[in-house]
């Protein structure tokens, strides 16, 4: 069967913040290769490891990341190895990087001079905050581009200071809008009549997390209100975490919902017994301005927090789900590995992994395409595995060109 | 050439809310025909939700709304009605993508499921997005941003240790995760068609890319048996990591100290002395060790410091170091995302003036988008049945009293 992206050769040189970008093409049929320096990717010793070992071949990052991809270790700062990356150049679609603003150019590798090499190269530049202006040289990670992107001062509790989502989400989400602006940039080469001309794309970790504001910007242009942290307590009543036997349930039966899920949410209450709650069904609680008064949080809370209490997390979710109440656990991944919907949708794939011999079950298809479908990678690459073929195939073509 | 590389791609758009918008507002910005079909009988809930212009309630004054529907058309039509449906099928027959993040069984409801659409137009793209995907015992289920948070396990690995799961504070898988795979997939699946003619369905279930996010998570269970929980902002690969507090209310100032050169550099800024001067602190494993006492002492040092003076300072000296922005912050005081262009201001009919957010990557050779605000409800209804299907005004008028467009 054919691949969307078949025929799509792509080089990465990225490190954490873009990795997951090579990972979207791969696993839709893109032919990518990571380059690495000569001693790794740093990602390959970035924590935690299987089994502990830090022999550079157990990261598990690198080994999610870059499943399915090749290797080849280049120095990109040697004369040879600038020029075997650009015979490896003269072949491919796509270069990844993410780089320092300025190295590529120091190192003889920049846009303007990939281009000279193959007019048609697409090259996604991934930087904490883009190629040029007041902040490009500054040092960073993920939770510094979080800061300054704004998603940080949103995370944490009302009464706590800021906390970082878990997992790089600043680095993911330039990864994920890298991929999806690469793509775009394909498109307007693929379609161009000859001669075609590349595309060089420039994507700011910083701007990515601005994307994960939600409506604060709004609230601040429209309205003048600076939204704050507001985990630990119901974002409108109704909305909000809830303690049960087991973990915890977010329920979200108030807000922006349509007022028969709130209605349903009070309804299963009342059917459970629980005094008071018919209260809840009074004309002003319509109203989302009322849902956030410290009444109506209070009144909910003490309607609601006991019932949820009595029960587990997985009773909570599908019973109130059966009454079309917008209710989930709070699943660990313990419990996701064990979620009857993502094991129905075959979710969850075994992936080799070559140090240890082993298949590590892991995260599947993020979407199901029915002509081209989203395929289990293989394992990431040893340090180098593919160093000689890659290279020996790109200088057989330069000679035979 | 300012050409924009979906230029003569047509969306029939049934998306509504978070996510699904989202997706049809990349593909838009970019240059895409994108044709909301909105009903006044069945609102989308975001044009009756809060921010409002001025604060003054109304179904064309939400930002919430309107930031996530730039550069689109709105035609409203009434899908429970046979006519209201006959003129979707003859807009699905004239467009290239088809999009909805309905529970699965909605499109069908209306006559405009897969197979349907397939009859009418055979090379149709059709991205479905609904919560949990079109098949399995739990594809019924109803959610939001915040509840696939929770779901997918992005909650309980944000936030304190010894409190409730915190989450992101935001409904964050519709806002990236989920509209990033979508526009992604459909992408992909427009390359497909244009080499080989095929159109395909597309079924994103709106927890699987934030799952996917989450393999680092999910494989040290799988692979270590460690099932993980949230660490407040602790992480192995740097100490201190985290927030310290600063001049102000509500002031803060983000840190990651990865390497002795970073923890000298912020000694010498916060002209440190006594014990955290001991060099045994060079070493990560003897800072991770005194973790607690070492924040504690940091967190002195930098309270009474202006955030974004100290951030100068630290990155002068080459420390990873960045103030906590507030929104008002990013939109007002940021001279990086104001020399990218982040911010457009564009006139919208009736809320006037106001803020949008550009797409976060630049593209060479491509212009500045977005140019268009978000539609009025319905804005273009009249438009888009004649200039796009030929519809007389006399017909759109009897439509439009038989209750078909609204």
């Amino acid at each position: 069967m054919s691949r969307a992206l078949t025929g799509i050769r792509v080089l990465d040189l990225t490190d954490e913040s873009g990795q997951y970008c090579g990972k979207l093409l791969c696993d839709l049929g893109a032919d990518v290769t990571l380059v690495e320096p000569p001693n790794g990717s740093s990602v390959r010793h970035r924590g935690p490891f299987i089994d502990g070992r830090d022999d550079g071949e157990h990261g598990i990052a690198f080994t999610y990341f870059n499943a399915g991809k090749h290797g080849v270790c280049l120095d990109l700062d040697s004369v040879q190895g600038r020029e075997e990356f650009l015979r490896l150049v003269a072949n491919a679609d796509v270069v990844i990087e993410s780089e320092k603003p300025g190295k590529m150019v120091a190192r003889g590798i920049s846009y303007d001079q990939l281009k000279r090499i193959n007019p048609a190269i697409v090259m996604t530049s991934i930087t904490p905050f883009g190629q040029t202006g007041p902040y490009a040289e500054f040092e960073s990670d993920d939770i510094v581009c979080l800061a300054l992107g704004g998603m940080l001062h949103l995370g944490g509790y009302h009464d706590s200071y800021p906390i970082a989502a878990g997992g790089n989400q600043a680095y993911l989400a330039a990864a994920q809008f890298a991929a999806v602006a690469t793509l775009l940039a394909i498109h307007s080469v693929e379609e161009a009549r000859e001669p075609r001309q590349g595309r060089h794309i420039d994507v700011s970790v910083q701007e990515c997390v601005v994307m994960g504001m939600e409506n604060a910007i709004q609230f601040y242009d429209l309205e003048g209100v600076v939204r704050r942290r507001e985990a630990g307590q119901q974002r409108w009543a109704g909305t909000g975490v809830f303690d049960c036997i087991d973990g915890q349930v977010y329920v979200m039966a108030g807000g922006i919902v349509p007022a028969r899920f709130r209605e349903a949410n009070v309804h299963w209450l009342i059917d459970e017994g629980v005094e008071g709650a018919a209260q809840m069904l009074d004309p002003r609680w319509a109203s989302q301005d009322f849902q956030t008064t410290e009444e109506a949080r209070r009144i909910f809370h003490d309607l609601f927090a006991p019932f949820a209490r009595q029960h587990t997390k997985e009773w909570l979710y599908h019973e109130g789900q059966s009454r079309r109440i917008p209710i989930c656990p709070v699943n660990t991944p313990a419990d996701l590995l064990g979620n009857r919907q993502l094991n129905a949708r075959g979710h969850f794939v075994d992936v080799q992994h070559t140090a240890s011999g082993k298949a590590f079950r892991m995260p599947g298809a993020p979407y199901m395409l029915s002509a081209t479908p989203w395929k289990a990678p293989g394992p990431a690459p040893l340090l180098g595995e593919h160093s000689r073929q890659v290279l020996a195939r790109a200088a057989g073509t330069e000679a035979a060109g | 050439m300012n050409k924009f590389p979906l230029s003569g791609v047509r969306v029939a758009d049934f998306t509504w809310i978070g996510a699904g918008s989202f997706t049809t507002k990349l593909l838009a910005d970019f240059g895409a025909e994108v044709i909301k079909i909105e009903s006044a009988d069945r609102l989308d809930s975001l044009r009756v939700s809060r921010p409002f212009k001025d604060g003054v309630e109304g179904v064309n004054r939400s930002g919430y709304f309107s930031d996530r529907n730039s550069s689109k058309q709105s035609i409203t039509l009434n899908l429970k009605h046979s006519e209201g449906q006959a003129l979707a099928r003859r807009l699905i027959s004239v467009s290239d993508v088809v999009a909805n993040n309905f529970t699965p069984g909605t499109m069908e409801k209306f006559g405009l499921g897969y197979d349907a659409v397939r009859e009418i137009r055979p090379d149709a793209i059709y991205l479905a997005m609904s919560m949990q995907g079109a098949r399995g015992p739990d594809s019924s289920y109803l959610g939001y941003g915040l509840t696939i948070g929770a779901l997918t396990g992005l909650q309980h690995v944000s936030g304190l240790p010894d409190r409730e799961p915190a989450g992101t504070g935001t409904n964050y898988p519709d806002h990236i995760p989920n509209p990033c795979h979508a526009a992604f997939a459909t992408l992909a699946a427009l390359r497909h068609r244009r080499r080989t003619g095929e159109g395909q369905y597309i079924d994103v279930a709106q927890t699987e890319p934030t799952i996917a996010l989450l393999g680092p998570t999910i494989l040290q269970y799988t692979a270590n048996g460690i099932d993980a929980s949230r660490t407040g902002n602790e992480r192995q690969h740097a100490t201190p990591h985290g927030v310290f507090p600063c001049a102000g209310a509500d002031r803060w100032i983000a840190l990651s100290i990865r390497s002795p050169a970073h923890w000298n550099a912020l000694l010498d800024v916060l002209e440190a002395s006594g014990w955290l001067r001991d060099s045994r602190f060079n070493c990560a494993e003897q800072r991770r060790e005194s973790r607690l006492e070492i924040e504690s002492a940091i967190q002195r040092l930098t309270r009474e410091r202006d955030a974004n003076v100290l951030m100068a300072q630290l990155q002068a000296q080459g420390v990873p170091a960045g103030t906590v922005r507030t929104a008002r912050d990013i939109v007002e005081d940021d001279p990086q995302l104001r020399h990218r262009g982040h911010w457009v201001t564009l006139d919208h009919p009736e809320m006037g003036n106001s803020l949008y957010n550009a797409p976060p990557f630049r593209i060479s050779e491509t212009g500045v988008t977005p140019s268009r605000p978000a539609p009025l409800l319905g804005q273009h209804t009249d438009e888009v049945l004649h200039g796009l299907l030929g519809l007389g005004a006399d017909e759109i008028a009897r439509l439009r009293k038989d209750g078909a467009l609204r």
